[in-house]
């Protein structure tokens, strides 16, 4: 196992969910709950004959960035896609549910100091939604994410971290969208039909599932930072997730809810102007939406760096 | 497929008017908001009334169809009508706004989908921002006191179910006799990747409940309240649901509603008992460094 300086130089890309839970806070800080020690699986795979995993694909525990508790949830691509059921489903609610009790805890014990102290939770989500192999149990359990969120809004800020392999796609699409901050990288994607689904369902000529210059300007970091639905884009490096949280944690509870993209009428109707202009424009490729938010030669953005991406993009304006 | 002269799916305007006071939907319009008629014609939005009382309603439209957005028919949540949908949620919190919570009206949602909008251009616009606006519109409703019963009459299937139905206080469903489906995907699928035989999985399905798809395995699962058996008793099942419910959160007694009371439901009811075992394993891991991280 790499070192924790060796870790926040790596990729975030290649690197497992362990490694990302604790890359994203502090040096010897993270301490992991039902780690795999504990043993703690999914009763419904055995019946189906398909292998556990001992953290059910999912690494939950807390760990510091400063005086901030951030709550982790880091899902694991190679078991399963990611898939949620109900033993991982069930950490990453109670996750938020820790996090929401910690927060009363730290207002009663440091009721002068709880901004210094507020905690964070970060999600590394690496999913493609439900598992099939307890559908039902999974299912209910993106719900009660949902629920999660809303009774940590305005309390606990939640950062999604986006920049692994499988992406972020099905249930845990609307997820994402739902958290107060998202941080990507370019190789992060986000959505809620993956490309597979779409071609399948509507065909080859609707979505080419194969392309994947097309796949990333559909899902990918850059169209959601132009979108304005990711807030921060960065280099696929651990270190720089690292200090996007650290930044956040430091922002007052105001500068996160304007961070938001739903979650409000106001958030809604702003979303409205935007179907309203996609039903209009019925645009063909993403790189319609770039050039008409002043990007005039859309084609070179995929080919640039991250850095100089930022430089140059032109983004959707909110009011 | 089996054949079920008696089902409802398709007719969610049907439903409506087998549901509310006679002839009291007021179609598009919540408070004192006024909806543009020809905005997200998948999904209607109104006031109606039950036993008098206004009420909002949110159900699918099977019949219509969009130009703008081809990929949104037969039920089809697309990116309009998820936002129409959150807004209908949204008008019904203001025109309440200043009422106490008893007084808060009871938002209902008939269920009838196949799925959210799958194409390219809501991808592109994100669709899964407008399905999470309606979820958490619900959940703050919920939690402001607004009574939510949710009744599937046809199809609550996987993330369009999640969307339209999994946020409600209470969630019923006709029984299976009507073509009643909930699932994420059908048995064939799930034969399909996990490479069992339907028949193995259907033998499984009878003790576990957890992916197979049907309305008795959500009841067991918690995820259903109560199924109902006839078409003539869903109004009634309805009203008696919402007065629980107040009665429920007049007592503070939030936890017991929405998407946590359906996990101690499920437990309850046999179907999902590791979650709550993971959850307080966690918790008393957590208690054992809890000091390290609030005093850090």
């Amino acid at each position: 196992m790499k070192n924790w300086k060796e870790l926040e130089a790596s990729s975030f890309l290649d690197a497992n969910a362990r490694e990302r839970a604790l890359g994203m806070v502090e040096a010897g800080t993270f301490t992991e709950f039902l780690n795999p020690r504990d043993r703690f699986v999914s009763p419904h795979l055995p019946v189906l004959g398909t292998a556990v995993e001992f953290d059910d694909g999912t690494v939950t525990g807390v760990g510091l960035i400063g005086k901030h508790p951030v709550f982790i949830v880091s899902m694991e691509g190679k078991f399963i896609g990611g898939s949620i059921g109900e033993v991982n489903g069930g950490k990453m609610v109670n996750t938020l549910r820790l996090a929401e009790k910690a927060a009363v805890q730290i207002k009663a014990a440091h009721p002068d100091e709880y901004d210094a102290r507020r905690p964070l939770v970060a999600i590394s989500f690496e999913t493609g939604g439900v598992r099939l192999h307890e559908a039902n149990a999974g299912l209910l359990a993106h719900a009660e994410v949902m629920d999660a969120f809303q009774d940590c809004r305005h309390k606990v800020p939640i950062v999604a971290v986006v920049g692994s392999k499988v992406g972020c796609f099905g249930g845990m699409g609307f997820v994402a969208a739902a958290t107060d901050v998202i941080v990507m990288s370019e190789e992060g994607r986000i959505g809620l039909t993956g490309p597979e689904v779409i071609e399948q369902e509507m065909g080859k000529e609707e979505f080419d599932a194969s392309n994947k210059a097309l796949v990333y300007r559909t899902t990918g970091g850059k169209q959601k930072y132009i979108m304005q639905d990711c807030n921060y884009l960065v280099e696929d490096k651990i270190s720089d997730f690292y200090d996007v949280l650290a930044k956040v944690a430091d922002l007052s509870m105001q500068q996160i809810e304007e961070m938001r993209r739903i979650g409000s009428l106001k958030l809604v109707q702003e979303q409205m102007d935007l179907v309203k202009l996609v039903g209009e424009m019925q645009p063909k490729d993403s790189m319609d939406l770039w050039k008409y938010y002043g990007n005039e030669s859309p084609e070179a953005l995929p080919e640039m760096s991250t850095a100089e991406f930022l430089k140059v993009v032109k983004r959707r304006v909110r009011k | 497929m089996e054949e079920f002269d008696n089902t409802m799916i398709g007719r969610g305007r049907d439903a409506i008017d087998m549901i509310i006071d006679p002839d009291s939907l007021q179609e598009n319009v919540i408070g004192s908001y006024v909806f543009d008629p020809e905005y997200g014609m998948g999904a209607v939005v109104g006031t109606i009334k039950l036993e008098g009382r206004d009420a909002t309603v949110i159900a699918n439209d099977a019949q219509t169809f969009s130009d703008r957005f081809p990929v949104v028919f037969g039920g089809i949540i697309g990116l309009e009508e998820g936002y129409k949908m959150a807004t209908a949620v949204y008008r019904t919190m203001e025109a309440d706004a200043d009422k106490p919570m008893e007084e808060k009206r009871p938002i209902v949602l008939i269920v009838d989908t196949p799925g959210n909008g799958p194409g390219k251009m809501e991808e592109i616009a994100g669709m899964n921002k407008s399905t999470g606006s309606y979820q958490l519109a619900l959940a703050e409703a919920r939690k402001a006191g607004h009574p939510i019963v949710a009744i599937v009459i046809g199809r609550a299937i996987s993330g369009a179910f999640l969307c339209h139905g999994l946020q409600a206080d209470h969630i019923l469903a006709l029984s299976k006799d009507y073509g009643t489906m909930i699932h994420v995907m059908p048995l064939t699928s799930i034969s399909r990747i996990t490479k069992m035989d339907i028949e193995r999985l259907e033998e499984l399905s009878t003790s576990n409940p957890v992916f197979a798809a049907g309305v008795d395995f959500f009841y067991k699962l918690g995820g259903v309240q109560e199924v109902v058996n006839k078409v003539e008793d869903m109004r009634e099942v309805i009203i008696r649901h919402i007065n629980e419910i107040y009665a429920i959160k007049a007592a503070g007694q939030f936890e017991k509603l929405g998407p946590w009371g359906r996990g101690l439901l499920g437990e309850e009811r046999g179907g999902r008992t590791h979650r709550l075992k993971a959850m307080a394993q966690m918790n008393a891991e957590y208690e054992t460094v809890a000091d390290k991280y609030i005093n850090a």
